[in-house]
């Protein structure tokens, strides 16, 4: 065996979004990091993809408490207090820094950054650069890490956590050749992101396999609330390829209305007073509930209509979604679009303190790969906001670490590299499995659960999890270990879901008849490990 | 689900000699992207090298070549029979470039202590040029990084957008000059190609000069240029007698008049090019179209506005519009496809602009004889993209050459000012036009643009001619022809 090659440095950062950039820069004013990146770095990730906008109190008109208040109520207050806390006090000053490093936010009349009315929100409170916040936000932040000492390693995922006696001390990681290396680190910082991609109908990016999941899992980490997956109302329908494309919630934050195939503005049956603005599980399930009793388009869908706007205004706010539409043929200023459900947001991940510290000792983790912020369902605009106090906070507490020797134990490298010399002799495609296990979870672990399809799509999912993979080429090699994370976020999810015998946020059970609400639901998080797993309930 | 033909142009630096084409049949969906037939290929053939990932159109991992023409994997529509390739930029493998040396050359913020959040004019003004998804779709087709260290088209983009933000204190112009800001002969490839449309040529680069020229960074040559236009009214020094001097105001065609044009002339057709325009003016009058040439006409103020001296622009821009519509003219006629286009993207005019190719076409010509040569023909950077002009001198020169031949298109380096300002680049550019030109079979090389015709004649063996030229000689022919008949 060739001799390792390994690189040193004070803090390692995995994943290159918003939450990954904010903490390589934070843990850069602390010692060596090396901001590591299964992309290019910046474009990988759901963050570039974000459209509608930022959630933060600015203006005197708002208030924390009010800002906590929407985010616990539309988490149907599974949320970690201590968590939405440091979200919503944070915000504001994580929102001045991406301002103070160049973020071009649109600005209002009075020379202030502009806000807008997002779902479940009581107060216009979301900053937005046009429908590309997100990816205005990672300019920005490409920007400053450009200007910065980070040393950035691209296309090359982490495979695995190095660990010395229980303590997290670097990663493994697979280049675009298939070659390993260790990155041996004072301390790690998990920026992975999501993991909808589990679904045959999601928004997210190819990246989104749910690596930091399967891996922080695999090192011995908690999860919490891994069923809680947000279900985005309106994904595209049209064409097949593209389907479960982000219809940005911003375009009901304009004034966009929901219509059935009668005519009829359903959201009236579900929620009057909120109506279009209701929280996203909310609007989800109405349009599943409508299509299921046969209000639906014939492809499945119901109708998201902004023809009664002035077209200036729809060519100004979403400009992104005009065009993307017209490329399929809608021109949105004259014509509805149609828009069905799409899986959007894990919500659940690995559990943190509000410093980011994760249950092993050496390793953090923030943005979407951490839960307990956003508790049984995301407010639109809080994703964002997240990255960037998460981000810093983990950043800081991981440049923070003290120094330490560790070693790298070669055990773990060798069941590594047997892990993968496996996949040259495998049979099977990695591209079929993925392709099978979205289409299970979608049937089985979507909108609507019950106990018995979960138990049947955990089988399946068992049984794609063991198969064995087959890697073409060396290059290869990493869609094999992406596939087995998919895999294996996929499990957590089903088994957590088979955990909460309730209906709360996104996870919707249509098997429990339950006598609560979530204020007085007697079940806190699910966790799980690599330990075990079950669900707080008060009283036991 | 429809089956189409994929072919794609496969490479392993490490292993293979050179690229080579591969063909794979593919079933994909209605509306499918160029992508999702690159994964209906991948999982045909899992050795297959691609990039993408946010597969909307926001991360610029996927950008590839479609029959020649980049585009965004993730948004292009596949089609049967396309051709993919990668942008032309070193290959990595297969489809995946190296994007790193263009991505590391873009300049970032150096952000004031406390400085205040730009006023909502200022973001309006940057936000057009924050759109970019550094995709290097741009750089791939630039022609200006053939031949020199220029930084690119988007690093250009993003020290404008720099130079308008209040909060950056870099000196964003003086690095933009180094970084090349001269080297442009805006040629408007990069934008055409933009899958977001940014204008960098005209919205950025031109822009950039404009503040040089205040910071009085223009090039030497660029400013000698600007004096003449001042105090001439020409870019084109008088070294001989001018088009407008040798005409009337008003030359009736021969027969019927079928139409009535203005002519613009510009400067280098008016004084160093006088013969081709009066080739074009016979062949008007052949064609039963009347021209009408107002002598008070000056520069069209191209050469101030591509190299950012614009001070008196609007000058020349009254002057110009008043000496055509004083005559109710409703349609002025351009030869230079610098001018044309000058004068339908910069101008706001109360008259159509023609450029004299369009002109033929919408009325028809008689034909002319069919010359006994072998023509190829260059399109000029601002008909072609400026205009959106490809079909009609091409249709025109097929009736007066016997055989036609394509060359790959390029700019010929002399545009934006490189001429003047940077001789060395166009120089190497217009070599290497002349080298393709010379291995294209040709014995004749055939433009629309007295700036195209007058560099590439000094790179190239072969004679250079206007189509005008060519067509007023294949009607002389006839003629001949005709004579010697009787
Ligand atoms: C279409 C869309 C629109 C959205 N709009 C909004 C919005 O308007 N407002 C809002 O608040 N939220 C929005 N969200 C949610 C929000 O964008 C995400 O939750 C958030 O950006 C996640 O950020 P992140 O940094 O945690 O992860 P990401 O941005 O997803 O980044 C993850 C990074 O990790 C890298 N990575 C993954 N695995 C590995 C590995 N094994 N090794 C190395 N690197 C790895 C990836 O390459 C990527 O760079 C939206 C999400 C989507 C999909
Ligand atoms: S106009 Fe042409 S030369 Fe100028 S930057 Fe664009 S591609 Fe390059
Ligand atoms: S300017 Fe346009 S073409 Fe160039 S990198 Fe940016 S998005 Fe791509």
């Amino acid at each position: 065996m060739r001799a390792l090659e390994v690189i040193d440095c004070h803090v390692l950062v995995i994943g290159s979004g918003g939450a990954g950039i904010r903490a390589a820069i934070e843990a850069d004013r602390y010692g060596e990091t090396v901001l590591l990146s299964k992309s290019i770095t910046g474009k990988g990730g759901c963050t570039t993809m974000a459209e509608g906008g930022y959630n933060a109190v600015l203006r005197d008109t708002d208030a924390c408490a009010l800002h906590t208040e929407d985010t616990m109520r539309g988490g149907a207050y599974l949320n970690d207090p201590a968590l939405v806390d440091a979200l919503v006090h944070d915000a504001p000053a994580r929102l001045s820094d991406l301002v103070s490093w160049g973020a071009v936010f649109d600005a209002s009349a009075d020379g202030e950054v502009a806000q807008r009315s997002f779902g479940g929100q009581c107060r216009p409170r979301t900053c937005y650069a046009g429908d590309r916040t997100g990816h205005e936000m990672i300019a920005t932040l490409m920007e400053r890490l450009r200007g910065s000492g980070v040393e950035r390693i691209e296309e090359t995922p982490a495979i695995e956590l190095l660990k010395d006696s229980g303590r997290v001390c670097g990663a493994l990681t697979l280049d675009r050749k298939g070659e390993v290396r260790a990155i041996r680190a004072d301390a790690v910082v998990l920026a992975t992101g999501g993991g909808a991609r589990v679904y045959d109908v999601s928004t997210n990016s190819g990246t989104g396999s749910g690596d930091g999941f399967a891996i922080g899992y695999r090192a011995g980490a908690e999860l919490i609330d891994m069923e809680m997956v947000q279900f985005h109302p309106t994904g595209a329908v049209y064409p097949y390829d593209a389907r479960g494309r982000l219809v940005t919630e911003a375009v009901r934050g304009e004034g966009g209305r929901l219509i059935n195939a009668a005519g009829e503005r359903f959201m009236n049956c579900y929620d009057p007073e909120r109506m279009e603005l209701s929280t996203r599980d909310v609007v989800a399930r109405a349009i599943a509930t409508e299509v299921l009793e046969g209000r639906g388009t014939k492809n499945g869908g119901v109708w998201l209509d902004v023809t009664h706007l002035p077209a200036r205004r729809i060519e100004e706010r979403l400009p992104v979604m005009l065009e993307q539409f017209l490329r399929f043929g809608v021109d949105i200023r004259t014509e509805p679009m149609e828009v069905a459900p799409t899986a959007h947001h894990i919500m659940g991940g690995l559990s943190i303190t509000p410093e980011g510290q994760t249950t092993l000792p050496g390793l953090f983790a923030c943005g979407e790969c951490s839960g307990g912020v956003h508790g049984a369902n995301r407010l639109g605009g809080n994703a964002l906001a997240d990255t960037q106090v998460f981000g810093k906070r983990a950043g800081e507490a991981a440049g923070r670490s003290p120094e330490r020797r560790a070693t790298i134990d070669r055990v773990q490298v060798e069941a590594q590299e047997e892990r993968l010399t496996a996949f040259f002799r495998g049979e099977v495609s990695p591209i079929s499995v993925q392709r099978q296990l979205q289409q299970a979870m979608w049937d089985g672990a979507g909108i609507r659960r019950n106990e018995s399809d979960l138990r049947t799509t955990l089988g399946t999912v068992g049984e794609l999890n063991g198969a064995g993979l087959n890697a073409a080429s060396g290059r290869n090699l990493t869609a094999c270990c992406a596939v087995q994370n998919l895999c294996t976020t996929a499990g957590l999810i089903v088994r957590s879901a088979l955990l909460r015998p309730e209906s709360r946020g996104a996870h919707y059970r249509t098997d429990i008849v339950q006598t609560w609400d979530a204020q007085t639901s007697p079940f806190g998080h699910t966790r799980i490990s690599l330990k075990g797993a079950g669900i707080e309930e008060a009283g036991r | 689900m429809t089956e189409i033909t994929v072919t794609v142009l496969r490479f392993n630096p490490e292993t293979d000699a050179g690229p080579h084409p591969e063909e794979y049949t593919v079933e994909v969906h209605d509306g499918a992207r160029v992508l999702h037939a690159l994964h209906a290929v991948h999982a045909q053939d899992e050795t297959l090298a691609y990039r993408y990932c946010c597969g909307s159109g926001q991360c610029g991992s996927c950008a590839v070549q479609v029959d020649g023409a980049p585009v965004l994997a993730c948004l292009a529509e596949a089609k049967d029979g396309m051709v993919v390739g990668p942008l032309a930029l070193p290959v990595v493998q297969d489809l995946e470039v190296d994007l790193s040396p263009y991505l590391e050359r873009l300049a970032y913020i150096d952000p004031a202590p406390c400085a205040a959040f730009p006023t909502k004019e200022e973001i309006e003004a940057i936000k057009p040029l924050r759109d970019c998804i550094e995709c290097m779709a741009c750089v791939s087709v630039c022609p200006a990084l053939l031949v020199t260290d220029f930084a690119g088209p988007t690093a250009m983009r993003q020290d404008l957008r720099l130079a308008l933000d209040p909060r950056d204190t870099g000196d964003r112009i003086n690095e933009a000059v180094k970084e090349g800001l001269f080297f442009c002969t805006s040629c408007q490839r990069c934008w055409k190609v933009c899958p977001k449309g940014i204008e960098i040529p005209g919205k950025a680069i031109e822009r950039l000069r404009e503040i040089a020229n205040r910071q009085g960074l223009s090039l030497p040559r660029h400013i000698d240029v600007a004096e003449l236009v001042r105090t001439t009214g020409r870019s084109v020094p008088r070294t001989k007698e001018t088009f407008l001097e040798e005409v009337p105001g008003v030359i009736e065609p021969e027969g019927e008049a079928r139409a009535t044009v203005g002519f613009f002339v510009g400067c280098m057709y008016n004084g160093r090019l006088p013969d081709a325009a009066l080739d074009m003016i016979e062949v008007m009058r052949r064609n039963g179209i009347r021209v009408v040439v107002p002598h008070e006409q000056v520069c069209c103020g191209s050469p101030l506005i591509r190299t950012g001296q614009t001070a008196f622009l609007d000058q020349l821009k009254r002057r110009n519009i008043e000496a055509f519509r004083s005559r109710g003219i409703d349609t002025v006629m351009t030869m230079c496809a610098g001018c044309g286009s000058t004068l339908k993207n910069d101008y706001d005019t109360p008259f159509t602009v023609m450029d004299a190719t369009e002109v033929l076409d919408r009325y028809g010509i008689e034909p002319p004889a069919k010359l006994r040569i072998a023509a190829t023909y260059h399109d000029p950077c601002h008909l072609l993209r400026g205009q959106g002009i490809s079909e009609e001198p091409r249709a025109l020169l097929r009736k007066v050459a016997e055989t036609f031949v394509e060359t790959p298109n390029r700019c010929c380096g002399s545009g934006g000012g490189v001429r003047s300002g940077v001789p060395e680049e166009a120089a190497a550019l217009g070599a290497m036009r002349g080298e393709a030109f010379e291995a294209s079979g040709a014995d004749v090389v055939v433009s629309c643009c007295p700036f195209c015709e007058f560099h590439i004649a000094e790179h190239t063996k072969l004679p250079v001619k206007d189509l005008m030229t060519l067509l007023r000689e294949g009607y002389e022919q006839k003629d001949r022809d005709g004579a010697g008949q009787q």
